[in-house]
């Protein structure tokens, strides 16, 4: 028995759980898939997972070794997508003595993993808000 | 928060699956036996990866049907300490928070991790619960959790209690795995909380 043969990103997971044939259907009974899977597949599809693809989170992975995190923190960098630098310190351990870039990756999360769609229409409401603010 | 795990076991295939090729059969036993179940420090079992070796196909004396031993892999649901996680509100009283996943109900935040500093009080819609609010900045200002947002937070601990023989009455249903969530920490707590964080500090 080996307890950790891998850890999994939450992508990995939902790509796993897609290629069974999960589907935000809402019949479910074609696909042979158990209904805790689906809850499971129900929780992922909200997370950043949904709008990754595999060749983005490798090389979000591969890119991300420069700046000297440890494999935990990118596996939950993948997961979480952080998009302000507040998101990302609880993710950090110590990154000020650690002297991380923690800008850099901001910036590569920005270019590699594609925002959620929710998010992304909040984020214009804030701009818009913040527009009328100068305005007045 | 997922990691693949291999495991053996020796599995009975009843006769009623023999129309079934072998290695669909053995897959549909091991989603029975194990899916949603939570194998102690292993973690919540969240489905069957692939199967690696099928060994045997005795049939014990006495016994109808073939008893084989599987290795193989299987998706489990194990976060680490350190990892962060957004989950939703589930429910809150004087002792706390409790989180959920959706396929996961049993992630706690105790007091002594809520934001700081903090009140409790009543909920005036709900007799059970109790609202937390974190009480921050110049003038104080309240910030309520509730059931709004994803609220995001940090595993302190996990622990697979066993199983208890004796059980009291008003006792609450054994959970085979806990998560104790921190909250205690900037940029943790509910996402709402975090999302203005960025324009205040522009301005200033």
């Amino acid at each position: 028995m080996k307890a950790n043969a891998g850890a999994l990103t939450n992508f990995e997971v939902l790509d796993f759980l897609n290629s069974r044939g999960a589907s935000k259907d809402t019949t479910r009974v074609i696909a042979p898939i158990a209904r805790s899977e689906y809850k499971v597949y129900d929780y992922l599809v909200e997370t950043a997972a949904s709008t990754q693809t595999r060749e983005s989170v490798t090389k979000f992975a591969d890119k991300c070794k420069d700046f000297k995190v440890a494999k935990a923190e990118i596996l939950n960098i993948i997961n979480l997508r952080p998009s302000s630098i507040v998101e990302l310190l609880p993710i950090i351990e110590t990154p000020d003595d650690r002297k991380i870039n923690t800008d850099g990756i901001l910036e590569l999360v920005k270019d590699l993993l594609p925002p959620l769609p929710t998010t992304e229409t909040h984020e214009d409401n804030a701009e818009e808000e913040t527009d009328n603010g100068e305005q007045l | 928060m997922f990691y693949l795990s291999e495991l053996e076991h020796s599995l009975r295939v009843p006769p009623h699956l023999l129309n079934l090729p072998l290695e669909d059969a053995i897959k549909s036993v091991l989603q029975n036996v194990f899916l949603d179940k939570v194998l102690a420090d292993l973690g919540l079992c969240v489905s069957v990866y692939d199967i690696k070796s099928i060994e045997g196909g005795f049939v014990l004396p006495g016994d109808g049907a073939a008893t084989y031993k599987v290795g193989f892999r299987i998706v489990v649901f194990r976060p680490f300490v350190g990892e962060v996680i957004a989950a939703k509100f589930k429910e809150s009283d004087s002792n706390g928070l409790r989180l959920t996943l959706g396929f996961f109900d049993d992630i706690y935040v105790p007091a002594p991790l809520m934001p700081k500093p903090n009140r409790c009080e009543p909920d005036p819609y709900n007799r059970k619960q109790m609202i937390w609010v974190w009480e921050y900045g110049e003038p104080l200002e309240d910030f309520i959790i509730d059931d709004s947002c994803q609220i995001k937070f940090r595993v302190e601990s996990i622990s697979y209690p066993s199983v208890p023989t004796e059980r009291a009455e008003d006792a609450k249903p054994f959970a085979p795995m806990v998560v104790t969530g921190n909250m205690d920490e900037d940029g943790l707590g509910p996402v709402s909380w975090w999302d203005s964080y960025e324009q205040i500090d522009q301005e200033e």
